[in-house]
């Protein structure tokens, strides 16, 4: 049963992180495409120059979890290098418990009003699309992408339950060794 | 409990980060996990109020819609291909040919490889490794010294910090001008010019340089006071020159450099903002890449480079603008060149983006698709750093840690000196066990506001510029300095066996003493890393 789920979840975030790669290339072309019109042809976009950011921002939310499950995010290995499966699958336990479920509700909860704010307006009681502060002929796409926030949030939330249910896996002897990469049988 | 004020708080909390950190879990999150932490143990105590929590999802949107950090992936992308494409090894290995038959060439080739590196990529482990597995088999094959040919790669693979375009420089300058702005408004100046990361990057140029030189002039005497060291090479061990030694070192040379140009000259020009040139330069690098693989193209990639040149002359000269009216006849026909030139550079991008989709690379995908995949990661890993970074420091201020430390700084007798040489050395510690990430994100927001409202020299406040590449190479040399510098752990990885570390760390303090003699002429002569801004964006601030 939790090796189904920790599948599962690592299944999703491989899959949201073969997607985010993408976004990568488009935002340096799209970057490399507003130089090449405003320098050259004295031509800009406002959209074109947004989508750099949104790409950009897009990247690291959508990517956070996905750099989790790859076990890129870096750590101050003086000890944990070195250290047993042993210490390695509690700290890492503790840390997916302790830290990152607490974060993510936390973020979750306080950033509620603050993402719904960007889609309904309150006092005309309608569904809006917000667009970026002060920039004429932007992109009504804050909205949407403050509600990235939620994703990012659910994404390591989900990540962290993964990299625990592998701890715990190694820890009740069930798993042979530890990887908070992959799981292990 | 009365004697729990907030600032008793805020200290525990700084130990617990750091007890916890060393546990080994990911940064960005054990930051981020301790500081909810202890804002729970705050409210609960009264010493915070609801409103402080409301600022984070404002800051983690901040830091979504940052302008500045934009250039973060692209740059990253621009390492990561050239790293990938294996061009590093090539220079490495054709420098040691042209350089290795004079006694100390192959440090002197290594030098140059790194500070060239250095100026087209960034990323520190990836040049030392590359440099230790390359260069120190040869080194070590010819009887080179061996903590010569030791210090020289780490030091050498450090240089990527401080020589611009640089990772560190960038988040650096992000930091700066927002600690800078908040000095000139604590200050009642509501004017003053923001710093930017162009200007942070025209500053470190020289002093970069100069780090060379004087690696160089090390180098140079130690060869020839005892020859012994670093005798010269047989050729047949380096394989041979084709042709006169000038023609071939320009051969080789040539492209790496015009990419350099392209990135450092856009950037020196102003001519473009710090994520329109790394834009430029992970384009080039996918050119330079495909060129390795498949030379029959030479001449499509060499046209597109040229083509890159040509119309950032064209721009220069003419308003090329499509919308014009008053445009005379030249306009028109400079903007048909244009368009000509354009057409040639998009047709060797695209052939260049096609061959590194059809390589494969070390993990069997094709290289774009893994430099992408390690671009990520890389982006991602320091963007999350940042969020984490951001809820302690919102914290940390909260709980009045900024103003126990600007009581603190000022207290101390000896003034602005002994106030910098707290901070810079507090940073080198620091060095030993984190990541120049966690430090920049934490340090700069707290001091740097403290730092730059105070005086040099009567009635001149700080440079943000010089503070800036003072506190880079302060944490270039403390990744360099033994037992616990990073750029030694990732030697001692790739070193033989028969290397003994004690002979790591001999090497590396020559290197340790001429950053350290650095910092002092920056000290002395501030103009070093100022003039150059102050020269070309002509800006007041400084």
């Amino acid at each position: 049963m939790l090796e189904r789920i920790i599948n599962r979840i690592d299944a999703l975030n491989q899959r949201v992180g073969n997607f985010a790669i993408w976004l990568v290339l488009a935002m340096v072309l799209c970057q490399f495409l507003v130089v090449l019109l405003s320098k050259v042809f004295g031509i800009s976009f406002t959209q074109l120059d947004e989508s750099v950011w949104y790409l950009n921002g897009l990247i690291f939310m959508l990517g956070a979890a996905y750099t989790l499950l790859k076990d890129r995010h870096v750590r101050v290995d003086m000890f944990y290098r070195e250290a047993s499966p042993r210490f390695k699958a509690i700290v890492d336990l503790f840390g997916s418990l302790v830290f990152i479920i607490p974060v993510a509700f936390m973020t979750f909860g306080l950033s509620w009003s603050f993402v719904l704010d960007s889609w309904y307006n309150f006092s005309t009681s309608e569904w809006i699309l917000e667009q970026a502060e002060g920039i004429p002929s932007s992109l009504p796409l804050i909205s949407p992408f403050k509600s990235v926030i939620w994703l990012y949030c659910l994404l390591i939330a989900l990540q962290a339950l993964s990299i625990a249910g592998k701890a715990w896996l190694y820890l009740s002897g069930a798993a042979t060794s530890y990887n908070p990469a992959t799981l292990e049988k | 409990m009365t004697w729990l004020t907030p600032e008793w708080l805020c200290l525990i909390m700084f130990l617990t980060t750091l007890v916890f950190l060393g546990l080994g879990f990911p940064v960005a999150f054990t930051l981020a996990g301790t500081s909810i932490l202890f804002a729970f143990i705050s409210l609960g105590l009264g010493f915070i109020d609801l409103g402080l929590f409301a600022a984070i999802p404002q800051q983690i949107f901040a830091i979504m819609t940052s302008k500045v950090l934009v250039a973060v992936p692209p740059f990253v992308f621009m390492g990561v291909m050239l790293e990938r494409s294996k061009i590093a090894e090539d220079l490495l290995e054709n420098m040691a040919r042209v350089f290795g038959s004079r006694p100390g060439g192959l440090v002197f080739s290594v030098t140059i490889v790194g500070a060239l590196l250095a100026a087209s990529t960034g990323i520190v482990g990836a040049t030392v490794v590359t440099m230790g597995l390359l260069s120190l088999p040869t080194m070590m094959r010819n009887n080179y010294d061996r903590p010569l040919a030791l210090g020289t790669i780490a030091a050498s693979g450090t240089l990527g910090q401080i020589i611009p375009p640089s990772i560190v420089l960038i988040l650096l300058g992000d930091q700066l001008s927002n600690a800078f702005t908040e000095a000139k408004t604590a200050m009642g100046d509501f004017s003053a010019d923001a710093v930017s990361v162009n200007d942070l990057f025209a500053g470190a140029l020289l002093p970069g340089l100069a780090l060379v030189g004087l690696y160089l002039a090390y180098q140079y005497y130690v060869a020839y006071r005892w020859p012994e060291k670093a005798p010269p090479v047989d050729k047949a061990d380096l394989g041979e020159i084709e042709g006169p030694f000038w023609k071939y070192l320009i051969k080789i040379l040539i492209a790496p450099l015009a990419l350099i140009i392209a990135v450092l000259g856009s950037i020196l020009m102003g001519f473009a903002s710090p994520s329109e040139v790394a834009s430029i330069g992970a384009l080039g690098a996918v050119i330079l890449a495909a060129h390795r693989f498949t030379p029959e193209r030479h001449l499509t990639y060499v046209l597109a480079a040229i083509s890159f040149f040509g119309l950032v002359l064209l721009s220069n000269i003419f308003t090329l603008r499509v919308d014009r009216t008053d445009a005379t006849p030249m306009d028109f026909i400079a903007l048909a060149i244009a368009i000509v030139l354009t057409a040639v550079l998009l047709y060797g991008l695209y052939h260049a983006f096609r061959e590194s989709f059809r390589q494969r690379g070390r993990e069997g995908e094709p290289i774009l698709v893994e430099v992408m995949r390690s671009t990520l990661e890389i982006s991602t890993m320091v963007f999350v750093i940042l969020i984490g970074a951001s809820l302690f420091s919102l914290m940390f201020i909260g709980l009045h840690g900024d103003q126990v430390v600007e009581e603190f700084l000022s207290s101390l007798p000896g003034g602005t000196l002994t106030a910098l040489l707290v901070v810079m050395l507090v940073m080198f510690i620091m060095g030993f066990f984190l990541d120049f990430l966690e430090i920049i994100f934490i340090v700069v927001p707290i001091v740097g506001p403290i730092l730059l409202q105070m005086e040099v020299s009567p009635g001149v406040t700080m440079s943000p510029v010089w503070l800036g590449v003072m506190m880079a190479i302060n944490l270039q040399t403390s990744f360099l300095t033994p037992p616990f510098g990073f750029s030694l752990f990732y030697l001692r990885g790739v070193a033989p066996e028969e290397i003994r570390t004690l002979e790591i760390y001999k090497g590396a303090i020559p290197f340790v003493i001429i950053q350290l003699l650095m910092l002092v002429i920056l000290w002395f002569l501030p103009s070093i890393a100022t003039w150059l801004p102050k020269m070309l964006y002509g800006s007041p601030i400084y």
